[in-house]
């Protein structure tokens, strides 16, 4: 009845910006981020990330309420730099260290199934079809290969 | 002991040497251009160890946790798929509750490539673009009474329809779906799950209408079971381990972590595959290890493990999950580049 509708978690009202910039009165080169309809997942990639530059002394983020769908990033800069710069370089960085990894996971991807042929195991024909792995247990190959991961998460 | 920057170190009582400390000025004499995109580049690596339709391992070394987890959130929370979001039921004579039966019909996952279909927001009333209809009509029956043993208790053989299993689900294409989805109908990924019993005279009759959502929102929409990932474990043993101490060290740890060689008439244990270890800590139980072996975790390798429902590719999925995270951080990037220029006004 009174539960809030659930796209509020993603959608982004009419005429709200999804970022606004407060810089701190008390503290130089320092800025706060309020950013909508984001949660810990890139809080905490941005922040972290924000660390590794080097002009950047200071990078944290809160919720500051679970019903309440943004993040805060607080920002203190070297004299280099503004805050708003740092987090757009970092945000620039994310993005390239991110299609990185995709295309190194799309490369490892197709030689793991190029391998996969070459032993001639197939991936799992239908619903139900038992797990067929790249490495079957017992199948000779090279043994550094073989780690049957049989162990319990 | 000199500072162990890559190890997660794990104690009988405790876990210490928790946080990365891969940031500049945290080393003495270290470039700090290693922090850019070159130290990334050469720091990434990405291994698979295992495909199949529905599951997949592979391990992503020398990234922060932060960035691990972010993956795995989304896999679990923001990748889309299709799920029943209304059950219009006609009419429900079974034992199961309208309420209940339309939970789990919604927990169904239905086989269809969610990028086909566009998301419905609330003013949007339904089309063949953001809507798959299912039909479920079924009714249990008596078998007649000369098919049937006298004395049969099993209500399979007794009775028709008295389990509903998702292949009851029928399909009801609106628009031109029915020639877009012609080479890959829209279907239950899994024939026979259990939706209710029935017993003769009881029917179920609804119509079902999947939407396009987030597993944000509800479990149902979750395009994983499972995305998980630990870090690669690591045995380090300080001081050789020899003799019956070896065969004991051995039974500390789950078949094949350890193994006892024999070298120059002597019996030596040694590390046979760290990644099988399960960190029970159990060495650390037994005095007579005191000193001679530190468990520990390597902080920048994390083994991933994703267990698909059946929608999506295990493979595929990791992908969106990176695409979605992307998104996040285009939009982010482009709302700071539009306030970029006041920043300058504000710094006066």
């Amino acid at each position: 009845m009174n539960a809030p509708d659930f796209y509020e978690m993603f959608t982004l009202p009419e005429g709200v910006k999804k970022v606004a910039v407060q810089l701190d009165p008390k503290q130089p080169n320092t800025a706060i981020f309020e950013v909508q309809k984001e949660d810990h997942t890139l809080g905490n990639i941005l922040t972290k990330r924000l660390l590794k530059d080097k002009r950047v002394l200071f990078s944290g983020y809160q919720v500051p309420h679970p019903l309440e769908h943004k993040i805060l990033i607080r920002v203190q800069t070297t004299d280099e730099v503004s805050p708003i710069e740092a987090v757009r370089d970092s945000i620039s960085a994310l993005l390239v260290e991110l299609s990185n990894i995709r295309s190194k996971f799309e490369f490892d991807l197709a030689r793991a199934k190029a391998e996969q042929e070459a032993m001639g195991t197939t991936e799992g024909a239908g619903p139900g079809a038992e797990h067929r792995h790249i490495y079957p247990k017992d199948s000779g190959a090279d043994p550094t290969l073989d780690v049957n991961v049989d162990v319990d998460f | 002991m000199p500072y162990d920057r890559d190890h997660v170190v794990l104690e009988p009582e405790q876990v210490t040497n928790v946080s990365s400390h891969e940031y500049p000025h945290h080393f003495p004499n270290e470039d700090p251009s290693g922090f850019g995109l070159e130290g990334f580049k050469k720091k990434l690596n990405i291994k698979v160890w295992r495909v199949s339709r529905d599951t997949m391992e592979f391990d992503l070394v020398g990234v922060d946790a932060s960035l691990a987890n972010a993956v795995r959130r989304i896999l679990i929370a923001e990748v889309p798929t299709m799920a029943i979001r209304y059950v219009y039921v006609l009419n429900n004579t079974g034992i199961i509750q309208d309420e209940v039966l339309a939970h789990r019909l919604g927990l169904i996952p239905i086989l269809a490539e969610p990028e086909m279909f566009n998301f419905k927001t609330a003013d949007e009333s339904p089309t063949d673009l953001n809507t798959i209809v299912f039909q479920m009509q079924v009714k249990c029956t008596r078998r007649p009474n000369d098919t049937v043993a006298a004395d049969e208790t099993d209500p399979d053989k007794l009775y028709v329809n008295s389990s509903v299993y998702s292949n009851a689900l029928t399909w009801d294409p609106k628009g031109d779906q029915a020639t877009r989805f012609a080479d890959n109908p829209i279907r239950p990924v899994i024939d026979d799950i259990l939706i209710a019993k029935l017993r003769p005279g009881q029917e179920i009759n609804c119509e079902l209408h999947c939407e396009k959502g987030i597993g944000a929102d509800h479990a149902k929409w979750s395009p994983v079971a499972t995305a998980s990932y630990r870090l690669l474990p690591h045995i380090d043993i300080k001081q050789e381990i020899t003799g019956d101490l070896a065969d004991k060290f051995q039974k500390c740890f789950p078949p094949g972590v350890v193994e006892v060689v024999t070298e120059h008439g002597v019996k030596k244990a040694k590390v046979a595959n760290h990644r099988k270890d399960t960190v029970s800590r159990e060495v650390l139980r037994h005095k007579e290890f005191e000193g001679m072996v530190e468990l520990k975790r390597v902080r920048d390798h994390f083994l991933f493990n994703i267990e698909s429902t059946g929608i999506i590719p295990p493979p595929t999925l990791f992908v969106r999950a990176i695409r979605v995270l992307m998104n996040k951080c285009a939009v982010v990037k482009q709302a700071v580049e539009a306030i970029a220029p006041k920043d300058e006004d504000m710094q006066e």
